[in-house]
């Protein structure tokens, strides 16, 4: 039988410790605590893959000279050509010139016409932020700009100028920032966003007519991919974005991206109906199943370049979702609607 | 102890009303809007905008049926009580519309309207059966009759407590000395004699007539029917006063009991009805406060108006409903606390006037929220009468007001005749809500009454539109569910 013993777990504290008495100072003295400030845990962990490095300095003077090279050698090769021109005929060498002028004037309308896109692009992205920032804070000053962007924007748009006018006729009473872009997006957006939709339905009917219907995968693969970028630029210009070459690159890898974080889906789609509805139609014919699958696709790449181009957020108008076009590629081998 | 507002029998009546409004709302629902105001609120203004408003499908674009084009339209409809006149929704608009405009006169009896509503749903199962139709059900009265609700929940004696501490309040003295005289010349003991009782009532009256035209637009002064009788006036109920406490307990023979008589038989006969009739029936509710005007005679006025609103909205039924329970009793399950006249005022300050209403109206919102209902508020004015703009003085820009002052009104030594426009520095607001109710809380302003807008633009069907501020944010939150 053992003794019962007890020990003290942490050692006694020191005597020494010292004991505060309450006191008084004055408030002037103190120094006001800031906010407290929130320090982020660097993740340490390499858990996604690192974005792609930008360049060296090697590699950038490797592409630098070389550019140089090339612009060098097309300047000689057009001055050498000119002056040859010249020499065999003078009127030959003035033709050359005029075309010259013209090549190079005509560069420069197209370069300057992609950077007017992609800076429509950026318009539309900033303006979305701004108008769910007004949203928040009902800032009268800021919707008024929003607005103000919004129609200028549209200004050239015949197809808008109803809408438009009832913007401006009803916005002058208007007292809220969050009702200017309410308002607009029930004027402005919801006649677009029908016909965005009715874009994506009729797409999205082909891609699955073409897929049921075509002898090979290869030339499925190829439709949905065609099909695809046709649709998100028709939706793009629709909106007002009219994208030229590099902004149809830089609207690609939004619909891209969205597309890979949101899997095409917004929260409310369930996937059920989906798989459901294609496992039917795959147990009917193995071509119709696919068909839908890819219609599904198509409609899923609308509806991302819709999230990615309109100028605000869902706010009276519903999302679009996934679902909403199931009868439209159920009714495959019907007659397509006319677009509403 | 406070009294429960109704009486056992008024609840059955209630519950049988909602049942018989449950069986004929079964193909067309009715929704009861409950306009809440003390007098001078904007109840009849309200009123008017809202019905031309949805009449003409004016400029709403707030109001989510409209905008999205799902409201077909609304017209006007026999009112199911025959006994009751109807609002007269035209005459009020051909005042405010006609050339030299006015706006309508105080109301001075009960009256009502109904509207039916035409929209087609959004939701799939209705958008199948083609448009709906709701009835809108208002009614406009005098908002000193409002302030008799909160009797229903008091005695005589806890009444005349209160009435005669107010009537002896500092300030006061003027006005209540006649009464006082009368009241120190009689014996509530003694036996009763209608001579006494009416020398009493007289002179409470003339005490109550007096303190309301004071200025101090002092909003606690029931009992309301004293001031607007209508068809009771010089009737038994009709003709009371406070009295002091007795030493002990009245003979039922003595000037006490009978005034304590009357005084319940003025609740009998005409708070009570008026309660559950119009009152204890509501599905939505609208709190018009002229925030404005008490602010313009003092921190006094300003706290009488907050007890005033929190005695009379304890009075409703707030609550959620639910489908089951709502076919027996209905409850107001949406309480817009509104305040009025916000056109007086530039609209940078209207968030300033948001919190003072809600500091006003905390009691009130707190219950309401306790019990399930939904609250908000906001600055409205149903109908606009100023524009605004810029001055700059001093190298300071002030946002102020443009608008024709109504005749007599008077800022400083100058006294507008109601001619010509003026722009309006009414005073800042102050950023502190609870600054309004100090003594002196550093707060001065000055608020004119303004006439109605002088110009009015025509929609393309030739009606008038009348100009307003939140009156579509207003609606949406009153009727947009039921429109859905």
């Amino acid at each position: 039988m053992k003794e019962p013993i007890a020990r003290p777990l942490a050692p006694a504290s020191p005597a020494s410790a010292e004991v505060r008495t309450p006191r008084v100072f004055a408030p002037e003295n103190a120094e006001p605590a800031g906010p407290a400030e929130f320090e982020l845990e660097p993740n340490t962990e390499a858990d996604v893959l690192a974005p792609p490095r930008r360049m060296g300095l090697a590699s950038r003077l490797a592409w630098g000279a070389g550019a140089l090279l090339v612009s060098l050698g097309l300047g000689l090769a057009a001055e050498r050509l000119i002056s040859d021109l010249f020499a065999r005929y003078e009127w030959l060498g003035w033709a050359g010139m005029v075309a010259l002028v013209v090549f190079v004037l005509a560069i420069i309308t197209l370069a300057l016409r992609e950077l007017a896109a992609l800076a429509r692009l950026r318009t539309l992205d900033r303006l979305k932020q701004r108008a769910a920032d007004v949203l928040v804070s009902d800032a009268v000053g800021e919707g008024k700009l929003v607005l103000g962007t919004l129609s200028e924007l549209y200004a050239s748009r015949a197809d808008l100028a109803r809408p438009r006018q009832a913007l401006a006729d009803n916005s002058r009473d208007i007292l809220d920032g969050a009702e200017f872009v309410r308002l607009a997006e029930r004027l402005l957006m919801a006649p677009l966003d029908a016909r965005a939709r009715a874009l994506t339905a009729a797409s999205a009917r082909r891609v699955a007519l073409v897929t049921t219907v075509s002898p090979r995968a290869l030339v499925d693969i190829a439709f949905v991919a065609y099909e695809s970028i046709r649709l998100a630029g028709a939706i793009a210009s629709l909106y007002g974005a009219k994208p030229g070459f590099f902004g149809f690159w830089r609207l690609t890898g939004a619909v891209l991206g969205h597309l890979a974080v949101t899997g095409g889906l917004a929260l409310t789609d369930g996937m059920v109906e989906q798989l459901v509805g294609q496992g039917l139609a795959g147990k009917l014919s193995a071509r119709l199943g696919e068909g839908i699958v890819n219609g599904l696709m198509t409609v899923r790449v609308g509806i991302a370049a819709m999230r990615v181009v309109r100028p605000l957020p869902f706010e009276t108008q519903k999302q679009p979702l996934v679902r909403d076009f199931m009868p439209d590629l159920v009714k495959v081998a019907q007659a397509p609607r006319p677009p509403a | 102890m406070a009294q429960s507002p109704t009486s056992l029998v008024d609840e059955i009546g209630i519950a049988l009303g909602n049942l018989a409004d449950a069986a004929s709302g079964t193909l067309t629902p009715t929704l009861r809007l409950g306009v809440t105001g003390l007098s001078r609120a904007g109840k009849t203004n309200f009123i008017t905008a809202l019905v031309h408003g949805l009449l003409t499908g004016g400029r709403l674009p707030g109001f989510s049926p409209l905008a999205e084009g799902r409201f077909i339209g609304a017209r006007l409809a026999e009112y199911p009580d025959a006994s009751i006149p109807r609002f007269v929704y035209e005459q009020h608009l051909e005042a405010l519309t006609r050339n030299g405009p006015h706006w309508p006169e105080s109301t001075r009896r009960i009256s009502q309207l109904r509207l039916i509503l035409r929209f087609q749903s959004n939701g799939w199962l209705a958008g199948l059966r083609g448009p709906s139709q709701v009835n809108l059900d208002i009614v406009d009265y005098p908002g000193e009759w409002l302030l008799d609700l909160p009797l229903l929940g008091l005695s005589f004696r806890e009444w005349s407590d209160q009435a005669l501490e107010r009537a002896g309040r500092l300030g006061s003295e003027a006005e209540a000395r006649p009464f006082f005289e009368a009241l120190s010349r009689i014996d509530p003991a003694a036996e009763a004699r209608d001579t006494d009782a009416e020398t009493l009532a007289t002179a409470f009256t003339a005490y109550l007539r007096l303190s309301r035209e004071d200025g101090r637009a002092l909003s606690t002064l029931p009992p309301g029917r004293f001031l607007l009788p209508g068809d009771l006036e010089g009737s038994p109920a009709l003709t009371f006063a406070p009295l002091p406490r007795p030493a002990g307990a009245a003979r039922s023979s003595s000037l006490y009991a009978m005034l304590e008589r009357r005084y319940e038989a003025y609740k009998d006969v005409v708070v009570r009805p008026f309660f559950r009739d119009h009152f204890a029936r509501l599905d939505r509710q609208i709190v018009l406060v002229d925030a404005l005007r008490a602010l313009n005679a003092g921190p006094d006025a300003v706290r009488d108006l907050e007890t005033a609103l929190s005695a009379v909205l304890a009075c409703f039924r707030q609550g959620e409903n639910n489908p089951l329970t709502r076919i027996i009793a209905r409850k107001i399950d949406r309480i817009l606390f509104a305040a009025t006249k916000a056109d007086h005022l530039h609209h940078r300050s209207h968030d300033r006037l948001e919190a003072i209403l809600n500091r006003l109206v905390a009691n009130a919102a707190r219950r309401a929220k306790f019990s399930g209902a939904e609250t908000r508020s906001l600055a409205i004015a149903a109908i606009r009468a100023t524009r605004e703009g810029t001055i700059t003085e001093k190298g300071e820009p002030l946002d102020v007001i443009i608008g024709t002052p109504m005749a007599g009104e008077s800022l400083g030594d100058t006294v507008y005749d109601g001619s010509g426009e003026i722009a309006l520095f009414p005073g800042d607001l102050p950023e502190q809500a609870d600054a309004v109710f100090a003594e002196d809380g550093g707060v001065h302003l000055n608020f004119l009454r303004f006439a109605p807008p002088q110009r009015l633009e025509r929609n393309a069907e030739g009606a008038v539109i009348l100009p307003h501020i939140r009156l579509d944010r207003a609606l949406e939150f009153l009727l947009g569910d039921w429109l859905r």
